[in-house]
Formats: structure tokens, sequence, C-alpha cells
């Protein structure tokens, strides 16, 4: 066994537990500081974020693993449909799993055809 | 516009979530067993591999510990990279914290806070019960992670085999992400301002992972969608003021 590797993989862990959790503590006692309404005692950049943060983390998800015309296409296809289907259920699993089959299908197709 | 997304009163805050958290599987699983399989490749022991993955539990920074470990990186080198990477959770919990109850549990329950697990409870927790949240995220979360370390397990085990046999399961199956995202965000497209600074972060981060900085894509993209929120707000309040006088 590795002790440095071990030493390494628990002061990660350690950290990034850390980060997600000392933010929760600072920010329950900042909204109890303040005792009002939650919602409105936040910052407004933090409120921002949330969103933002989703957004990013779309945009980087976009790339597809497989980086040609097919992987664009598929991408293209997949977005437009996930879309329509959220737009029709306004539901979360239907629309994710449409996506992908209309991905999967259209991959397949076209690296079939091709 | 709003998302009213089914809430089934039949089932349990738990099942609930791992309801809800099922599309997060297509994109953790193929990428679970690469990690698994890159570890191994860099002679990890499958032991070590999937206490990397169920201890740090942040994938980006995995592969980039592992990589940087085999090289013989110094341990403060790895350590302070891997952390840097994952500085970006940061500013999940803020959000979060007005969305649930009191309770000691939730410190223990951010472990479990990841990109995706965020933008799901970002959107999920404010249409729930507040008696039901905690165990709706528990049972979201506890997915997910699981997900996540038996996905590193079986990647350590049998990647290489399951990578050739479906190569293109590892290229559809990630497509679940980018899917669950767009419906997370969608509902947030309400305004004209709104389109312009999500479509802005959404472009500027897919330019800079396609540049392939992925690690400062979220938190850069994310930055300049929030400048340009403020520039706009500002812009219009100048208009505002011009055609009020």
């Amino acid at each position: 066994m590795d002790t440095n590797r071990w030493l390494v993989i628990l002061l990660c862990a350690a950290g990034t537990f850390l980060i997600r959790a000392l933010p929760l503590v600072w920010t329950r006692r900042h909204l109890a500081r303040r005792q009002n309404d939650t919602a409105n005692t936040l910052p407004t950049w933090l409120g921002l974020l949330g969103p933002l943060m989703i957004a990013a983390m779309f945009g980087v998800s976009l790339v597809p693993v497989r980086q040609d015309w097919v992987g664009v296409i598929a991408t293209l296809a997949g977005c437009a449909i996930t879309l329509f289907s959220w737009y029709h259920s306004r539901t979360l699993g239907k629309p994710v799993f449409i996506g992908v089959v209309v991905f999967g299908l259209v991959t397949y197709g076209l690296t079939h055809l091709h | 516009m709003n998302n009213p997304t089914t809430n089934d009163s039949s089932l349990s805050p738990w099942l609930q979530g791992m309801r809800d958290a099922m599309p997060l599987l297509g994109g953790y699983i193929p990428v679970a067993i690469s990690f698994g399989l890159i570890a191994t490749q860099a002679n990890f022991s499958v032991w070590e591999a999937t206490a990397i993955s169920a201890l740090i539990y942040a994938g980006a920074s995995q592969f980039l510990m592992v990589a940087m470990l085999a090289s013989g990186a110094s341990t403060w080198l790895v350590v302070v990279m891997t952390l840097l990477i994952n500085a970006r959770h940061v500013v999940y919990a803020p959000n979060l914290t007005p969305l649930v109850p009191p309770g000691r549990r939730w410190i223990a329950l951010m472990h479990g806070l990841t990109d995706q697990v965020f933008a799901l409870a970002h959107n999920r927790l404010p249409q729930l019960p507040m008696a039901t949240r905690q165990g709706w995220y528990s049972g979201a979360a506890l997915l997910a992670w699981v997900s996540w370390v038996l996905g590193t397990t079986l990647g350590a085990v049998a990647g290489a085999s399951l990578t050739q046999q479906w190569p293109l399961l590892g290229e559809v199956m990630p497509f679940a992400l980018p899917a669950l995202f767009l419906v997370l965000i969608a509902p947030r497209f309400t305004s004209p301002l709104w389109f312009i600074v999500l479509g802005l972060t959404i472009g500027t981060a897919l330019m800079l992972a396609v540049l392939q900085f992925s690690n400062a894509a979220i938190p850069v993209a994310a930055a300049a969608g929030a400048l340009a929120y403020y520039v706009l707000m500002a812009l219009n309040q100048k208009t505002g003021a011009e055609h009020g006088h």
C-alpha cells in the first residue's frame, strides 16, 4: 500500500467535502443573523450564480464524446427533440430519455450510412 | 414560464428523489467506468480507484489527480490542483441553503453535492413540500453516488472488455447529461434579458470546452454571464431613466 497515495486521497477528500459543506454553515449563520425572509437576504449575485452555473454546465456538456460531424449532428438533433419533448410534457425524465434515444439513433444511423 | 414537474405523492420522498436522479446515471456510469479503467491502467488497485470515487466524488478532478500521481507529481501540488478544480462547488450550498430545512444532517449530505446533483436540486427543491426535501435530496444524491462508485469498480475490474464490447454505449449514454441540463435550464428563459445572459453563458462555456479549458469553463462562463446581467440591467435602468425625463 502506497502511504503517500492514500494521504493525497484523504486530503483531497477532506478538502472537497469542506468546499461543499462549509458554505452551507456560513450561509445559515448569515441568514440567522438577518432573521428575515431567507429568500430575500442572500446577495443578488449569489442567487444569480445558481442558474448561470447550470447554463455553463450545459455548455460544457454539449461537447460530444465523438468530436466529428456525426457527433455535432447527433447533439443538435438530441437537443432539439429534448427541448420539444420538455415543452410539451414539462417533465424531467421523459425528455431526457427521448433525447438520448434520438441521439443514439442519429449516431448509429449516420455511422452506418457513412 | 414555470416548470411543473410531476410530484408523485404515492412515492416516498427518497424514491421520488431516486426517480428524478435516474437521468444522471446515463452520464455518470460511462464516465465512472472510464475513470476506473484509467485508474487501473495508471497502476491504482481496484480498491484505491473505488475509494477515490467514494471519498472525493468529483469527476474531472479525479482524472487529474490520478494522472498527476501516476506521473510522480508532489503531494501538495496534486492536492492543490485537485481542490482548485473543485473550488467552483463553493457557490452551490449557499444557493441551496434557503431551500432546505434546518438540521445537522444537511452538512453530511453536502458530500453528495456534485455539479449535476446541485443542478437537479436547485430546480426540484422549490417544487417540493419542505418536509419532504431532505428525503428527496438523500434519495437523489445516494443514487448518483452509488452509481459513480459502482461504475468505477466495474470499470476497474472489467472496463477494457466493456468498452471493447459496446463502444457505441460510451458515446451515446453521456448525452443524458446535456439533455438533463437543457431540461433544467429551459424554464429560466423567461425574458429577453435571460435569453441573452443564458445564451452568452452557454456559448462561452461551450467555446472554452472546445478549446480544452473544460475545468475553467464553468466558473469563467458563469462570471461572464453575471457580468452581462449587470451590464444589461444598468443599460436598462439608464434607458428607463432617460425615457422618464
